[in-house]
């Protein structure tokens, strides 16, 4: 896809995007596309680090749960700014992803994926241990933001802004030079040392990006839940940020996005996909895994290929002679 | 206190359970599969509904637990493992074994209750036993025959010495003409039924729970690391190490902090001594 095609396909949807409150008559529906940008922002990433850095967080839930808690504690129960406390939110969220990735960054994949999965669950206990604070398993209720972002429509404007800046920030880091040492650690690590990348802090300093993210993100999530408890940061969730990256396909922006959007939604419209939830999303990453590694976008290309006849330009190759003589002619009056 | 040795000795032994099925498999594929605590969940289920739901005999239970376990171990590898370890990325059974474990834990969620219900008795024994109690024997008996068994296994059978040609270099044990695809699946099929085992065995202690699996997959994998890859007596060591430690925490700080203990102890090891207590050490990877 080039530039301009993919503008012919995001013009129209951001368009579609920013009026969706005036369209839609359904408010449930502000309510599920505020909920899709909240978890792209968290996506967005955690997708510079599945994604573009290959390193396989299977624990994201965690982060989002301190930054929600951050948040409603912050927001709430101190009465702190709901804009400072988002900010702390996000700055907390990002010492935790130092403090996460300093140790476990440094270990091979299986290892990483065990280790930031461990760090949800010790979140999730923590959360239930720390009742004074956190509420325990009753769970605390979450302050929104003042006026004008009070209402679902005010709300769901709040949410764009902040997955639009998450956006722009990943695109231009996976865009230039960063980015491509990135991907270069994805595709094989000793390479990348060996041609200079700096591969552990790389690494450190894209985790603590998605960090960051992940506050901020799980402050605008929890603001949309306006109640949360231990269960509402299931493990599965963590899956479900992970399943939008794989089927989005790895090394794509757009592709994650397109998975957060449809994976998000699609429960909603087809009624028996609900019912089995998670069972449906691992079906899902199997079938993505076994058939096409590289994600959906993929099989787009694929089906484009095959509907696209080739057309065989054939480019006649003659010597040019006059040129060739005048080169002879030189070589010989060189003799 | 002799109560808290004994029941975190029985845990650890569950664990060492968990962490010699992951070594099963790993040895011949090197692959560290996701699904392997829900094997020993999938035991545990599958036991208690033969016994309690169907109300067959205890012994039926049992072979229904090997059979389903080495049933699952076997569809791991046709599923999960099989095409993906055709392809050259690395990480591909990481998420292939994943959505498989989530499948099965969704699909058991589903179809016997998210709740955890209680495993059936085996052998008739007062409840105030105190130590002396089967929940607490069975999985450590459990454990040390299972580790003493693939010993045997791998020292005098020929399919054993198969196993250990495949782990030291799968490419010359194909080259010296052993199938290497049909012992990986033999591999995956008695690790399947040994964790299946194991999760029968620890049913009383750990109950017939849906979610348990994710759990033991985590836990059975500290041990694993902490004792050494590739190690039986390393992952033993692990595994009693991970319960006692598991159970002193709780008896001296309360219950709210295992998981934080247990990650603290794997992170401990792995800063001093990266390739475990007892296991060998790491390749550079050029």
């Amino acid at each position: 896809m080039n530039t301009k095609t993919r503008l012919l396909w995001i013009v129209p949807g951001a368009v579609a995007a920013l009026s969706l409150p005036l369209w839609s008559n359904d408010q449930y529906q502000v309510h599920l596309a505020a909920l899709i940008c909240c978890y792209w922002v968290l996506i967005a990433g955690l997708n510079l680090v599945v994604g573009y850095t290959g390193q396989l967080s299977i624990g994201h839930v965690g982060l989002l749960s301190i930054g929600a808690y951050t948040f409603a504690i912050l927001g709430g129960k101190w009465g702190w700014p709901a804009f400072a406390s988002v900010a702390v939110a996000g700055a907390l969220c990002g010492l935790c992803g130092l403090l996460l990735g300093l140790p476990s960054l440094r270990l091979p994949g299986f290892y990483f994926a065990m280790a930031t999965m461990a760090f949800a669950l010790i979140v999730g206990e923590f959360v239930l241990a720390q009742g004074g604070l956190t509420g325990g398993g009753v769970g605390l209720p979450v302050p929104g933001f003042p006026p004008p972002f009070d209402t679902p429509e005010g709300f769901y404007y709040l949410a764009v802004i902040a997955a639009v800046v998450a956006s722009v920030l990943t695109w231009n880091v996976a865009r230039q030079m960063y980015g491509r040492g990135l991907i270069a650690i994805r595709d094989n690590p000793v390479t990348a040392q060996a041609v200079g990348v700096p591969v552990f802090r790389a690494k450190l300093t894209t985790f603590v990006f998605s960090g960051v993210t992940a506050g901020i993100g799980g402050a605008l999530f929890g603001s949309l839940q306006s109640y949360i408890t231990p269960d509402t940061f299931h493990f599965e969730l963590s899956l479900f940020f992970f399943v939008c990256i794989i089927i989005g396909g790895r090394g794509s922006i757009l592709g994650p996005f397109l998975g957060v959007a449809v994976l998000t939604a699609l429960p909603e419209l087809v009624a028996p996909l609900a019912k089995l939830g998670n069972f449906f999303y691992g079906l899902l990453l199997l079938l993505v895994v076994l058939v096409v590694p590289e994600g959906i976008g993929r099989v787009f290309e694929l089906i484009a290929q095959r509907l696209r006849p080739r057309s065989a330009v054939s480019v006649p190759v003659a010597p040019d002679l006059p040129r060739l003589a005048r080169a002879i002619a030189s070589i010989q009056a060189l003799k | 206190m002799l109560m808290v040795i004994v029941s975190g000795l029985a845990i650890g032994a569950l664990f060492a359970a968990t962490a010699l099925s992951y070594n099963v498999m790993y040895s011949t594929s090197k692959v560290l599969s996701v699904t392997t605590g829900h094997i020993a969940m999938l035991g545990g289920v599958f036991g208690a509904y033969a016994i309690s739901a169907l109300g067959q005999p205890w012994w039926l239970g049992l072979i229904a637990a090997i059979v389903v376990g080495g049933l699952f171990g076997w569809l791991t590898d046709l599923i999960a493992i099989r095409r993906v370890l055709a392809r050259s990325d690395e990480h591909l059974w990481l998420l292939s074994t994943l959505a498989l474990a989530t499948m099965v834990q969704q699909a058991v969620g589903l179809w016997w209750g998210t709740e955890p219900k209680p495993f059936p008795r085996l052998i008739t024994q007062d409840f105030s036993a105190g130590i002396a109690d089967q929940k607490f024997w069975l999985p450590i008996g459990l454990a040390a025959l299972m580790a003493i068994g693939l010993e045997f296994f791998y020292r005098r059978t020929m399919y054993g010495k198969l196993f250990l040609a495949m782990s030291e270099d799968a490419f010359a044990a194909r080259a010296r003409g052993v199938s290497t695809d049909r012992i990986r699946v033999a591999s995956y099929v008695i690790a399947g039924s040994l964790g299946g085992l194991a999760g029968f065995a620890a049913g009383q202690l750990t109950f017939a729970y849906f979610a348990l699996g994710l759990t033991l997959t985590l836990n059975g994998f500290i041990a694993l690391a902490v004792g050494g890859l590739g190690s039986n007596v390393g992952a033993l060591v692990g595994g009693l190490m991970l319960g006692l430690l598991n159970t002193f925490a709780s008896y001296f700080f309360g219950g709210e902090y295992q998981q934080t203990i247990a990650v603290g102890l794997l992170m401990v090891v792995l800063l001093v001594k990266p390739e475990g207590l007892l296991g060998a050490q790491n390749v550079r990877p050029v």
